[in-house]
């Protein structure tokens, strides 16, 4: 694959004396296997190439589903779809397009462009990328399994309690949903943390912050939102699988839970959502913009401001979804204004790329032709947008066509014009090949016309009042001309969806050959071989430019030509650079793991915890998930001064160390963002309980704590006294001091054990009754993560111990203790807050 | 930059692009003009209001759709025009005071401006669909969702309270406190020609005040996905004249309705068969007092059967329960392949006497 | 005052996010004390918004942006005389704080005019 284009390129080293060239020696270290070992590959090219892949296939497979949809409702009274049937396939549409294509396709697009973007060779958790993928693609899998035994999920993709509860939807369809999109939420998730890293750890040297390409920022905005957001609708999903396989009333009035839990745990993260997707797409147009404009992006600033205030106001706005449940009216004023005040941000974006064209020398591309396409979408769903904020007039449209409709111009608007622009203008890259203008135009204005043909008119379909999510309606409403309407034009998107994929597929065959950087670019992905090698750069460049490939043409050359920093290859290790998170100043040199089975077969095991899951087969499903969490564990074996890893220390003179040598590699960034993460879902849960609390229907508080407080502070004892143990363990390796180290690794352990212990006691002697009341069922969910928690800790501190008699760990490679330790101080804190929580708080307050 | 354009000139190209948006500009305005030809009309459509709240609503709808055409299509035309203008050569603190003009004035000033105007104008109208305490209490008119079917009931009838299910009589040109809830899943209630939508949750009691204008017939059916019978749980709503609306109440007291259901002797037949197959989920006063499926005290007396599925008349109750399933699918009323149509028939006729 | 700033370090990338982060707060503050309050106490409706819970609600928004729009001011000043990346944060951060300092203002105006519980 990486030889089709080679001399078209500048990226060819020259050649040595002894005929192997630089090239050679790094694609024998990065290159990747073929066959069934092409399982292990890590590399980010591949996987994000392989995201984007599988993701536009789920996008054929919501776009059939939605074809079905406008076939049903063309005419009035069809018999075409059973309702159960027409449920299940609306269900359906709606969780492929957003879960398994919207996400992943533009992680991909993210995993594949970062690191080409900010100077590096891969991403920093390269095993995370690929267990992200498999997760990805098995929990895709399984949840699409669920259409073709006619099993799927059929309560609408936003789940509401209580139909999809056990005792309304019986069936396995909610199952599949509550644990396919979990699955895949894993997959979300491991990506949203290792861009994070990636992106404020491994920038290539000199990059400072606000010297990124701005499409970095985005992403860093998207990936950091992901990190927040998903959390909520894990934890929802959690409950409510408890809740529907073993019968906790989370959600049921009358075990003391409250359907409107689930609503709001679900828009926590869905509206965020609805700006993870748009925020990378927006980071496309104000990529291809400035290129094709021919000049920088007019307020750099100022889209880092409209990024940052989009990430932060679009998690206050999860009620406006949820104006007609019955919320007071002034908190419903709150989210109404907060909606509007979203307005802002996005407006500057659409003036600051107004500007950057009307002070540039615009030029008509293909993908402009995508962009411009957008732009009438997006600002007419924006537009729809603010009127819906407002809570008078959301109260008459609010689940009608007319939300229909607008949520398919914001979203296809919003992500799928953006994305078509993207595929076309990084499609050299990919490919080494140009597209077609012709059929590419040709697909363009069919998917357009046939677009807004649909949902245009979809909003009058709205206004006279016709309910969303029914299968069928009656003549009489004045509803049947404009639905025949949708549906002739759905049709017409369609075909022109397909022309343009067509496109994109035959080009790889049959495109003209591309030269280098064809539209003048001005970002570093553009200094790779097209198709890109699997290492990327030969060597890594000094960057103190916004656009490096403007101000340096000759950029790409020297590049390729080793130049530059990290042109070595001679110890055999992935390295790139380690660097400073603002300031861009090399630290350390990362070196990477290379391929491996682990991240494989870790997914798979998970992929049969679930599917045991979803057949209630939990004997199988506990011993699988022991299997996967010996596989991870095994696989965190493979670091530091493991002979896998990096067992010898030596870098080239005047380089910095390797990361496994120091104390703040990205590895501690990694597990920093993991917490955040895991601080989310715990913040969901606490949210949960006093939600619960005060203001479900029926809730039961029992007249005396059943915890016993003073086994928990017992417990808490027992982690404060760990965790300072911990504590001082990473103190004396700082100063490279190890004398002890095993010993107080086995010691913290312990303590560990004994936590665990105390937990477990205080959980078995409350006699808790979790399928009679709710409260009892938040209880044990709260003393099961802690338990979890104290648990992992405790595995992984024994591994500490372990590892330093290996000679793994210790004064030389200090690293690992210093990622281990934050798991404690998390524990630390979560655990004294769960006890004032759960074991205080009721005491003081009384029920 | 150094991309040259070998293909057609760029002014040329952007000339054909400019006539196509020409093309589209004018088939959207064609279509625009037919959508409106066609009508706000219809039983269900939030541009034919027939109350006060849906009135202001229809308002707020037109003037943010002409203000949001006028901004989307200068901000098209915009975009349109920088492809099209020619390029001036700009000093950089020209080029800064000129971007941050617009980023200023369109990004910042423009959506501020709009956004308070919006909610200085709309936020006063949702209150009016508040349950305010008024001098003169309204009317209290309680409406609870099942799958697939609405019960409603009159608190404050004079002879005691009312039941009734699948139609809902107001009275117009007051306003009227809706307290809703639901039995089972989450539903819908909306009457889109009166006004907003609230859902009705199993274990809370949500509040909407409506008004009719005049007296008539309004279209509702439910707004929020409650399973397979979602697009069949119609709910027929009538507002009348205070006074008629005094008598239809007056009319179902439970004795009145009692007394209605044990008249004539040559439905005693059927009166059995229905305590003996019907009584265990339906009430008829006098009869039965289960409440599983919708009261059928006053049934003949109403437009629609099956919540909106068929039209009532002569013969449709015996038509319903012969093919109830597949006239509204998974409707949670059993079969009855087990009862002869004589049987059937017997209760049908005997239901569609009951007319207050 | 601006001494003081200046000691929090402008070019630290955390102003980026404070400033949203104390909207944040405030937000959750104001709709959680909302809910709670409606849920435990309710006002009567026949108070309108002349309660106590508007009151309190209201001072508490005040001082979030006071404290705001002195963060901004502070590093719109500070940011001027800086260059390069510090100068860069510190300005966009000033930004930031004014924009979060409008969102209280903006978002919380509906406190003024309606009853709390409805």
């Amino acid at each position: 694959m990486t030889t089709i284009n080679r001399q078209a390129t500048p990226q060819d080293p020259q050649e040595p004396e002894d005929g192997r060239t630089l090239h050679d020696d790094l694609h024998e270290i990065w290159g990747n296997p073929r066959g069934i070992k092409a399982l292990t590959i890590v590399n980010h090219t591949t996987l994000g190439l392989r995201f984007m892949i599988t993701g536009m296939a789920f996008f054929l497979l919501g776009g059939i589903l939605s074809m079905l949809i406008r076939t049903q409702l063309a005419t009035p009274d069809q018999n075409f779809m059973t309702p159960d049937i027409y449920s299940q396939v609306t269900t359906m549409h709606g969780t492929v397009m957003m879960f398994l294509f919207a996400i992943p396709v533009l992680e991909g697009l993210a995993i594949y462009m970062i690191p080409k973007m900010i100077g590096a060779r891969d991403l920093v958790c390269p095993r995370l990328t690929s267990l992200g993928y498999f997760c990805y693609l098995f929990g895709g899998i399984i949840l699409a399994s669920s259409l073709v035994i006619e099993m799927a999920p059929n309560a609408g993709w936003f789940m509401y309690t209580p139909l999809s509860s056990s005792e309304y939807s019986p069936g396995l369809g909610s199952d599949f949903w509550l644990l396919g999109i979990t699955f895949v939420e894993i997959s979300a998730l491991s990506a949203g943390v290792e861009i994070v890293v990636s992106i404020l750890r491994t920038r290539t040297q000199g990059m400072a912050l606000h010297k990124m390409p701005l499409f970095a920022w985005y992403i860093l905005a998207m990936a950091l939102m992901i990190v927040v957001g998903f959390p909520p609708l894990i934890l929802g999903s959690i409950l409510l699988e408890l809740e529907r396989a073993v019968g906790m009333p989370f959600f049921q009035v009358a075990g003391g839970g409250d359907p409107l839990l689930w609503q709001h745990l679900f828009w926590l993260f869905g509206h965020p959502e609805v700006y993870i997707i748009f925020l990378p797409a927006a980071g496309v147009i104000s990529t291809l913009i400035p290129v094709f404009a021919g000049r920088p992006i007019v307020g750099y600033g100022w889209v880092v401001f409209a990024i940052i205030v989009t990430g932060f106001i679009s998690f206050g706005l999860w009620v406006h979804h949820m104006f007609t449940v019955g919320i007071p009216q002034l908190a419903q004023a709150f989210f109404s204004a907060a909606s509007m005040l979203v307005a802002v941000p996005t407006a500057i974006q659409v003036f600051v790329w107004l500007a950057t064209l009307w002070l540039g020398k615009p030029k008509f591309k293909l993908p402009m032709l995508w962009v411009l396409g957008f732009l009438i979408i997006f600002v007419c769903g924006g537009l729809t947008g603010v009127m819906l904020a407002l809570v008078p007039f959301n109260w008459q449209v609010h689940d009608t066509h007319f939300v229909v409709a607008h949520m398919h111009y914001v979203l296809v608007g919003g992500m799928l014009f953006p994305l078509m622009a993207g595929f076309y203008y990084w499609l050299p890259l990919f490919s080494g090949r140009m597209p077609s203008e012709t059929i590419g135009r040709w697909g363009f204005w069919l998917t357009f016309l046939g677009f807004n043909g649909t949902f245009l008119i979809m909003h009058w379909t709205g206004l006279l009042g016709m309910p969303r999510r029914i299968y069928t309606y009656e003549a009489g409403n004045g509803w049947e001309i404009f639905n025949l309407l949708s549906s002739v034009a759905s049709f017409v998107m369609s075909a022109g969806i397909a022309m343009v994929l067509i496109d994109i597929a035959l080009h790889f065959r049959f495109g003209k050959p591309a030269k280098h950087n064809p539209w003048g670019a001005d970002t570093l992905e553009w200094a790779n071989a097209m198709p890109p090698s699997a290492y990327n750069f030969v060597s890594l460049p000094n960057i103190e430019t916004r656009h490096p490939l403007w101000d340096n043409p000759d950029l790409p050359r020297t590049m390729a030509e080793g130049k530059h920093g990290l042109a070595v290859a001679s110890h055999g290790r992935r390295e790139m650079w380690g660097s400073d998170s603002i300031t861009g100043k090399v630290r350390e040199i990362v070196h990477l793991p290379g391929n491996s089975w682990w991240p494989f077969l870790a997914a798979l095991a998970l992929a049969v915890v679930c599917i045991s899951l979803l057949t209630r087969l939990y004997p199988v499903a506990a011993v699988f998930v022991i299997v996967a969490g010996l596989f991870l564990l095994r696989w965190s074996w493979e670091n530091g001064a493991h002979p896998k890893a990096a067992p010898d220390a030596e870098v080239n003179e005047g380089d910095p160390p390797l990361h496994s040598r120091t104390m703040s590699g990205p590895g501690v960034w990694a597990m920093a963002t993991f917490s955040i993460a895991n601080g989310s879902l715990f913040l969901s849960y606490l949210f949960g309980w006093f939600y619960l609390w005060t203001v479900s229907p029926e809730w039961r508080m029992p007249e005396a704590s059943p915890l016993s407080l003073l086994v928990l502070v017992g417990a808490g004892v027992a982690l404060t006294v760990g965790a300072s143990i911990m504590e001082k363990l990473v103190r004396g390796l700082r100063a490279r001091r190890d004398s002890g180290l095993m010993r107080g690794f086995y010691l913290s352990a312990l303590l560990g054990a004994v936590q665990v212990g105390l937990v477990l006691w205080s959980l078995l002697s409350a006699g808790l009754e979790p399928t009679q009341t709710s409260h009892d069922a938040v209880l044990l969910v709260g003393l099961v993560y802690a338990l979890f928690h104290g648990a992992l800790a405790m595995i992984l501190t024994a591994m500490q111990g372990l590892r330093v008699r290996c000679g793994y760990v210790g004064a030389h490679a200090p690293f690992e203790p210093a990622v281990v330790v934050q798991l404690w101080r998390y524990n630390l804190v979560t655990f004294w807050v769960l006890v004032g929580a759960l074991g205080v708080l009721p005491r003081v307050m009384g029920g | 930059m150094r991309e040259h354009n070998r293909a057609a000139p760029p002014s040329r190209r952007i000339q054909r692009a400019s006539r196509r948006r020409v093309n589209l500009a004018a088939l959207t305005v064609l279509l625009a003009a037919l959508l409106l030809l066609a009508g706000c009309g219809g039983d269900h459509s939030i541009l034919n209001p027939a109350g006060p709240a849906a009135r202001d609503i229809r308002l707020i709808w037109f003037v943010m759709l002409g203000f949001g055409t006028v901004v989307f299509i200068a901000v098209i035309a915009l975009w349109l025009y920088t492809f099209k203008k020619r390029h001036v050569a700009r000093t950089p603190a020209q080029e800064r005071r000129i971007g941050r003009r617009w980023i200023i004035g369109g990004g910042i000033i423009l959506p501020t401006l709009t956004v308070i105007a919006l909610l200085m104008f709309g936020v006063p109208t949702g209150k009016r669909m508040l349950t305010l305490p008024l001098d003169e209490p309204p009317e209290v008119i309680e409406v609870i969702g099942h799958q697939w079917w609405w019960e409603v009931r009159y608190p404050g009838a004079e002879g005691g309270e009312v039941v009734t299910a699948n139609q809902l009589m107001m009275p117009a040109g007051e306003p009227v406190d809706f307290h809703v809830t639901a039995a089972d899943v989450i539903h819908g209630f909306w009457i889109p020609r009166l006004g907003g939508k609230i859902d009705m949750l199993p274990g809370r009691i949500n509040r909407i005040r409506l008004e009719a204008d005049e007296p008539g017939v309004f279209g509702a059916q439910c707004a929020e996905l409650c399973g397979v019978g979602h697009a069949h749980m119609h709910l027929h709503v009538e507002a009348l004249p205070r006074a008629e609306f005094d008598a239809w109440l007056a009319a179902r007291s439970d004795e009145a309705l009692a007394e209605l259901a044990a008249q004539n002797a040559a439905f005693d037949a059927a009166r059995d068969s229905f305590t003996q197959f019907c009584a265990g989920c339906h009430q008829v006063a006098g009869i039965s007092a289960s409440n599983i499926g919708p009261n059928l005290s006053d049934v003949g007396s109403r437009e629609a059967l099956g919540a909106g599925v068929m039209a009532m008349e002569e013969g449709a109750i015996y038509q319903w329960l012969r093919n109830h399933q597949t006239l509204k699918p998974n409707n949670l009323m059993p079969r009855h392949d087990d009862l002869d149509n004589d049987t059937l028939q017997d209760l049908g006729a005997w239901l569609e006497t009951l007319t207050p | 005052m601006q001494t003081a700033f200046k000691r929090l370090h402008l070019g630290h990338p955390a102003h980026l996010i404070i400033g949203l982060t104390l909207w944040s707060i405030w937000f959750v503050a104001v709709y959680g004390g909302l809910s709670v309050a409606c849920a435990v106490a309710p006002p009567t409706p026949d108070q309108g918004s002349l309660t106590g819970l508007n009151l309190g609600l209201g001072i508490f928004s005040v001082a979030t942006t006071a404290l705001l729009v002195w963060l901004a001011w502070a590093g719109w000043k500070g940011g001027r005389e800086l260059t390069g990346r510090p100068r860069f944060n510190a300005l966009v951060s000033a930004g930031l704080y004014l924009f979060s300092a409008f969102g209280v203002v903006f978002t919380g105006m509906p406190i003024i005019g309606m009853p709390p519980c409805l």
